[in-house]
């Protein structure tokens, strides 16, 4: 026995050892250059032009993930709370937080090379800032003024849309940042195949003359309407870098032992009452739903632990204060309030109708579970499925009934919780006309806010989700944000070919002469 | 007595908390622990033991952050609060968070009919790393730098002198600073004639001989001596970049490489002290876990030392230890 575990340890040790060796002989690594990365997504159109976002759609989500390939903020984020400089290199305020002047980056250009002036910076940020406020430029500053005190400015130009960019006359946006669009490349029937259809690409291109520095890979390649099966499979094979996974394919993907990256729970799934059926303006209706919702369940079996229960809009992460909203499920208390509610209301002959507005097997999962809960505390909830591009079978009435319920998906994206509440409340019209409560920027403040919108029950929270990356064995630095922000220009590849090893100038980049001189959305 | 045949692997178990601060120095997590504590005592109608719960929120509230949970318990009796462990006690929720920019504290009690809240929040990066929670440290090393400036690499300086000059990468330009003994910057050189280009990988070596200094670049030579420190002077030149670092502690002069993969920059990292030369291969390896990457790893003067630079990952820092190998356990 002792001589069997000596032959044992010694055969570990030399393996050990053998592994040190290796090491040793590699020595210490540097990052390489070249290569490049391929990116497949879910959505099907990508619009590069933040203007175009809508504020927590899924959509703005992912058009954040590209436009940070190629255009800059004025500030950054660290993962560690210090805000960074981007294009701004210094920033100070007044005592009142209203008066913000930022001393811009000197010698930086767009990716044709003409000079970002105070005035571009300016002209960008006009319209993107969630309120109207009067963006000043000077000769290398910019001054940005408000009628009230603003003092989550750097929040707000460190995430969401505040992207720097402009506008070509002939509609191509520039921006400054790593990478350039080289080609954009719509869907289209496949020349092998032509009833099925070659997905939309996108390639973007190393910056060399970025303010920053080159970034590592010579280019992006996004792959945009990839379904989730096809991108495991690509990860697998290798076909791909870099993929989204569903939440309910996150479990597959880790059975088949592919490398997963999670962020802080990045969407919010919530039920959204709409008085278009009488039914939905019963406060008691409202409370009733509430109460009967199994949001454990939701999180933990349906979506396997890969969501959490959600209580409250906004997440822990972005507030501190969200465990403090727990969740209100009461199944009696929900019959009894049924019990005192009109037979024909949410009843078997007038059911409340539940339109899931992004189609999806997850989402019509979750459409259906709300009405199995529902039947608990007899309340009867009919899920109608609403036609969207990927799912353009799902209804098949043009005129359906109005619906008092809607399952619906915001995607959080700024970094300030005040004006992610704000968002909330403007997008799904939480307020009643004329009601607009001061903005809250302590967590006390914020709280009460929070806490009385649950309370008017308009907007129910469900689950939230983080958003799920598949990360292939030969990407190098992945270090994406804690709330979901790709850094792709950090990202390095490990091919074991020398093609990418080197210094910048050694790697098989673009030429000058290959670069678009902008970007197209 | 460490046998060279024998196939072992040695993990040295003894711990040495690095001191960082001053004695004395005010903490603003502690400030606002106890900030937190008064605005609980201070809610009216709270009567009899509550049960003290943490709940969600990340870092101090869960099991890696027992010590602060403790110093708030501490905290709570020194205001009279009896907490108790009592399941039917009302439950008073605390949580904890790193939200991106702030520290938040939260918690919550029942008090008659209702929930009382109290919050207290601090910008996130004015609490030290060392306050949190961190992987203990496993080796015999010493912190003697940190910095948010991005830190290419650190030398001894020669002829003796305490202290250590280190090279910064500021802002698109390097910067060599002096320091003394006590961790000080003495003296700080811009290298502006290297006029180097934006990096997102920036590479620089430091090598002093004498009063001069060879700072190395990729193409170039830059070189200054910290009495005539203004004139600084680059010549193209193709470096000899560093190659393994090799340590000689006084009981084993044959020799330790200390091995670092850095392959991948978003993980701690291991730092391999293993035996040189060939023939002794496989004979055993010393590990000490990094609380980030390894950057450079650069030999002392004392021939048993070494200066590794490291990416702290849980404060963003770049941190400055010097390894040292020390003979018996």
């Amino acid at each position: 026995m002792r001589s069997t575990g000596l032959r044992s340890l010694a055969a570990v040790s030399a393996l050990l050892a053998a592994l040190l060796l290796t090491q040793a002989v590699r020595g210490a690594n540097r990052p390489k250059y070249g290569g490049t990365l391929r990116v497949e997504l879910h959505a099907a159109n990508v619009s590069l032009d933040p203007r175009e976002w809508k504020v927590g759609s899924i959509g703005a989500a992912e058009g954040e993930k590209l436009a940070t390939l190629i255009y800059d903020r004025l500030v950054t984020l660290d993962d560690y709370g210090r805000f960074q400089q981007a294009l701004a290199t210094e920033w100070s305020h007044d005592t009142a937080g209203k008066i913000w002047q930022f001393k811009l980056r000197p010698g930086v250009k767009f990716s044709n090379g003409s000079p970002l002036t105070p005035s571009d910076v300016a002209n960008a940020l006009q319209g993107l800032l969630p309120r109207p406020l009067q963006i000043i430029p000077g000769e290398s500053t910019l001054t940005i003024r408000s009628s009230r005190p603003v003092p989550d400015l750097l929040e707000q130009l460190a995430s969401g849309r505040c992207f720097v960019l402009r506008k070509n006359p002939d509609g191509a946006f520039l921006g400054t940042g790593p990478f350039y669009l080289a080609e954009n490349i719509p869907a289209q029937p496949a020349e092998a195949n032509p009833g099925a259809l070659k997905l939309a690409h996108l390639k973007f291109r190393a910056n060399e003359e970025a303010w920053a520095g080159r970034p590592f890979v010579d280019a992006v390649e996004v792959t945009l309407g990839a379904p989730g099966l096809r991108q495991i499979l690509d990860l697998q094979v290798g076909r791909a870098d870099l993929i989204e996974i569903a939440p309910d394919l996150v479990r597959k993907a880790r059975q088949d032992n592919l490398r997963v990256w999670s962020s802080a729970p990045a969407t919010l799934l919530a039920l959204r009452f709409d008085t278009t059926q009488r039914a939905a303006s019963d406060d008691r209706l409202r409370e009733a739903v509430d109460l009967v919702l199994d949001r454990d369940t939701m999180a933990n079996v349906l979506l396997q632990r890969e969501a959490q229960p959600a209580a409250a809009l906004l997440p822990q992460w972005l507030t501190g204060y969200a465990f403090l909203f727990g969740s209100p499920m009461n199944l009696n208390r929900a019959r009894e309030i049924r019990a005192s509610l009109p037979a024909n209301e949410a009843g078997t002959a007038e059911p409340l109708r539940l339109r899931v507005d992004a189609a999806g097997d997850l989402m019509k999962l979750l459409g259906e579970r709300v009405a199995v809960n529902a039947r608990q505390a007899n309340l009867a909830v009919q899920v109608t499925l609403h036609a969207t591009a990927a799912y353009p079978s799902a209804s098949t009435n043009p005129n359906p009934p109005a619906a008092g319920l809607h399952l619906v998906a915001w995607h959080y994206d700024s970094l300030s919780a005040r004006v992610e509440l704000e968002a909330l409340v403007s997008q799904f019209s939480l307020e009643d006309a004329g009601e607009t409560a001061p903005p809250a920027f302590d967590p006390e403040k914020l709280y009460a806010e929070e806490r009385r919108l649950l309370e008017q029950r308009q907007l129910l929270p469900l689950i939230v989700l983080p958003d799920y990356v598949g990360v292939g064995p030969a990407v190098r630095n992945w270090s994406p944000a804690p709330w979901g922000e790709w850094r792709l220009a950090d990202v390095w590849l490990e091919t074991g070919d020398n093609t990418t090893s080197g210094a910048p100038g050694e790697s098989s980049g673009t030429s000058a002469k290959d670069r678009a001189p902008g970007v197209r959305p | 007595m460490f046998r060279k045949s024998c196939f072992v692997l040695i993990f040295l178990t003894f711990l040495f908390p690095v001191p960082r601060g001053a004695a004395g120095e005010a903490n603003p997590l502690d400030d606002a622990t106890r900030l937190l504590a008064d605005r609980i005592a201070a809610i009216p109608n709270l009567h009899g033991s509550l049960r003290l719960e943490f709940a969600g929120g990340d870092g101090l509230a869960t099991s890696s952050g027992k010590p602060w949970q403790e110093s708030f318990r501490k905290e709570l009796e020194a205001r009279h609060l009896s907490l108790t462990e009592e399941p039917s006690a009302p439950a008073l929720r605390v949580a904890v968070t790193a939200t991106p920019t702030q520290w938040i504290l939260a918690a919550s009690v029942r008090s008659t009919d209702h929930d009382e809240v109290r919050f207290v929040s601090l910008p996130r990066a004015s609490i030290r790393s060392a306050t949190l929670p961190a992987a203990p440290l496993r080796i015999e090393r010493q912190l003697v730098f940190e910095s948010p400036e991005r830190i290419l690499d650190a030398s001894s300086l020669a002829n003796g002198s305490e202290g250590i000059a280190l090279l910064v990468y500021r802002n698109g330009e390097l910067t060599a600073l002096r320091l003394d003994a006590a961790g000080a910057v003495k003296q700080s050189v811009a290298i502006v004639a290297a006029d180097i280009h934006p990096s997102r990988d920036p590479r620089g070596e430091l090598s002093a001989q004498g009063g001069n200094v060879d700072v190395l670049l990729p193409g170039k030579i830059c070189s200054f001596g910290w009495t005539s420190a203004g004139e600084v002077k680059c010549r193209p030149a193709k470096p000899a970049w560093r190659g393994t670092t090799v340590l000689a502690p006084p009981c084993d002069p044959a020799g330790w490489k200390l091995v670092s993969d850095g392959l991948d920059w978003t993980t701690p990292e291991m730092l391999q002290v293993v035996p040189d030369g060939s023939s002794r291969e496989g004979s055993g390896a010393i590990l000490s876990e990094l609380p980030g990457p390894i950057l450079t790893v650069n030999r002392e003067q004392n021939p048993a030392s070494a200066l590794v630079v490291t990416r702290n990952l849980h404060s963003g820092n770049y941190e400055v230890y010097r390894i040292t190998l020390a003979c018996g356990s």
